[in-house]
């Protein structure tokens, strides 16, 4: 199986190289990038080749490609791949709008190729042992839940509205809102949010707290902010906390994680040291298309993580709860 | 300082230890319409005891009366003392609802009696830290703060009033409100409410609740209390600034621990509870130590009447947004 990388803007597309070079039976054939500097850089380190633009890698034979340019660029990229009748694996959020993301639906499902959105928290261990419990009854009924997804602040694309659609509200509510919805099977019915920039001199905001109400009966609350400082010991985190009729439990992802003081910079730092979810995301990707199935996680997953972050930046505009169909 | 208290549950007997190594003030009587209680606690002190506030008021010539009643007892009992001209130190939460707590306010003013209110997280040495390194302003402008309170199980008490909510106000009014004064205290006045909670909706009376809020300076808030048995109680914060994370967990802050390997004998300390975190001066001593000494000193205590009304005001508007779903705009005190 070939992959091939569209784009560099997002750093994920490193950690993805990685699990795609490690991975048996698959082949990473080649990147692009309209960054052509970046391009070639981003070859180099993967001892790939670099072709000299995304029409060039479509017209191989790669069988799959990762989309990991600007968030405003996923729906331009995914149209060219899937006309090209190439799979797609899709950084999240979808896109910048929910126009774009239908869009993008309709011409994957049209192109017939598969399309997995990339939310690799479903693949931490902690996440899916909580899965499990729920779905053996261990939790019973959910009653609450609250979570943070909280990091540093990217810079990048990301802090460019027109590239990135938003800052840390689109960036980290689709990650939890993913998770719920799947973890839970069940849907975000309502939205309040208040969203800020307090911490940096940016053009997007970098702080909010959603309070939501799900459809299994449930509320919650996620903090999805840029708040964890420059020199934090790690790059941020992954956590919930559900309290269920029978069960409270939590996952913290990042506390498998040495501690490390005075070997590095910031003085104290955590080494994580947990599974590799992003080459799990990767291989269910590839999986997809080799036994011929749909991806675990698809664009209508991503459409309705979008709706969330798109109610949230409603709610914050007219400080009332927003109702989701 | 002569003291009376009224009401020997889990507050008052804490105030009535606290008492003891307060300078200035002396621990003389105490009422309780449990007879079994208040003779514990006057023979354990060498004080006299009463069945009630006005008996205690009639027969004893005190200074200040301590309220330690169930807090839909609260207003009754202040204005009382407040009539009899004593000076009132009030357990937390002043009140059921901002008209009694200010109805309290003005019987005191009016008497001309000093009206302080037991919001003693303001005297816990990891809260006075952070508070001091908040106002220097060290941790730059502050833009998202989180507080956690709970998991010790549903409280046990008198008529388990703790479970009416029309005698308690649920966790936001009797837990919370520490939290929440806590905010008022260091990060000022609250423009909006908006909250959720268990209560009429899971878990009958063992209530969890999440509020968010918005500052008028900007900060926004998330505020988690809860009354589920988890596995120990425990209290966290984290203030996130353009300076850096200011944070505490009291699972953490562990000083002192000792897992028992045999039952001692009969002369060993069975049933004594050992603090996971001892400190010289327990936080309840301090509180009522700064009370008297502003009654001595005729000075205003940092959390007077006015401080504890504007707790109890932000707490019912997260009542209010509970009830409708609605966020809740106050007004800058």
């Amino acid at each position: 199986m070939k992959i091939g990388i569209m784009s560099f803007a997002h750093l994920h597309a490193h950690a993805y190289v990685d699990a795609i070079r490690q991975m048996p039976g698959v082949e990473l054939i080649g990147v692009a990038d309209s960054d052509l500097s970046r391009g070639q850089a981003a070859a180099d380190q993967a001892e790939t080749k670099l072709f000299p633009t995304f029409e060039a890698l479509l017209e191989s034979d790669v069988d799959g490609v990762v989309i990991t340019a600007a968030n405003a660029d996923h729906r331009r990229l995914t149209e060219m791949a899937a006309a090209a009748g190439k799979h797609i694996l899709c950084e999240k959020p979808i896109a910048t709008s929910l126009e774009d993301a239908r869009a993008m639906e309709k011409a994957v499902k049209e192109a017939g190729v598969k399309f997995q959105m990339a939310f690799p928290c479903r693949f931490i261990p902690a996440v899916q042992n909580l899965k499990r419990q729920y779905d053996h009854g261990g939790l019973g009924r959910v009653v609450l839940i609250r979570s943070t997804n909280r990091g540093k602040m990217p810079g990048g694309f990301f802090v460019e509205p027109e590239l990135s659609g938003g800052g840390a509200v689109i960036d980290h509510t689709v990650h939890i809102v993913d998770l719920v919805r799947w973890i839970f099977q069940t849907e975000i019915v309502e939205v309040y949010a208040e969203i800020d920039r307090h911490f940096h001199d940016i053009p997007t905001e970098d702080c909010g707290l959603l309070t939501m109400e799900l459809a299994n009966g449930a509320f919650m609350t996620l903090d999805p902010s840029w708040s964890r400082p420059d020199d934090f010991y790690t790059w941020g985190d992954v956590y919930l906390k559900v309290v269920g009729t029978n069960a409270v439990s939590e996952v913290d992802m990042m506390r498998q994680s040495l501690e490390r003081i005075g070997a590095g910079k910031p003085n104290y730092e955590w080494d994580f040291w947990g599974s590799n979810s992003d080459y799990y995301l990767v291989k269910e990707f590839v999986d997809s298309f080799r036994e011929d199935r749909e991806p675990s996680i698809t664009a209508a997953d991503g459409i309705k993580a979008l709706e969330v972050a798109a109610a949230a930046y409603e709610s914050g505009k007219t400080k009332a709860p927003v109702r989701l169909r | 300082m002569k003291v009376g208290i009224v009401g020997l549950g889990t507050m008052g007997t804490t105030h009535a230890a606290g008492y003891q190594s307060v300078a200035g003030a002396k621990l003389v009587a105490v009422a309780d319409i449990q007879p079994n209680r208040s003779h514990a606690v006057a023979e354990r002190y060498g004080v006299r005891s009463y069945a009630t506030l006005a008996e205690m008021l009639e027969a004893e010539d005190l200074d200040v009366v301590d309220v330690c009643l169930p807090t839909f007892l609260h207003r009754q009992a202040v204005e009382m003392a407040a009539a009899a001209g004593k000076h009132v130190f009030c357990e937390k939460p002043l009140a059921l609802t901002p008209e009694d707590a200010k109805a309290m306010v003005d019987a005191c003013r009016k008497a001309g009696v000093t009206l302080g209110v037991g919001h003693v997280v303001r005297f816990f040495p990891e809260y006075q830290k952070a508070k001091t390194v908040l106002a220097a302003g060290e941790m730059g402008k502050i833009g998202t703060v989180y507080m956690y309170r709970g998991g010790g199980g549903f409280p046990t008490a008198w008529q388990d009033w703790y479970a009416r909510h029309e005698w308690s106000g649920g966790i936001v009014l009797d837990l919370m409100i520490h939290d929440l004064d806590f905010l008022l205290w260091t990060m000022g006045d609250v423009e909006r409410v908006f909250a959720k909670s268990t209560w009429r909706r899971d878990y009958g009376r063992m209530e969890h609740a999440l509020v968010s809020l918005r500052f008028a300076n900007g900060v926004i808030g998330n505020v988690e209390g809860t009354w589920l048995p988890l596995e120990s109680f425990k209290t966290e914060f984290e203030f996130a600034g353009t300076n850096g994370l200011l944070s505490h967990s009291s699972a953490h802050a562990v000083s002192f621990k000792s897992h028992q390997l045999q039952t001692p004998g009969e002369a060993g300390p069975q049933g004594v509870t050992v603090p996971r975190s001892p400190v010289t001066r327990s936080p309840y001593s301090l509180e009522l130590e700064h009370f008297i000494d502003c009654l001595h000193k005729g000075v205003e205590p940092i959390i007077n009447g006015e401080a504890g009304l504007r707790a109890v005001t932000l707490v019912a508007a997260a009542q209010k947004s509970i009830e409708t779903g609605k966020p809740v705009g106050l007004e800058r005190g």
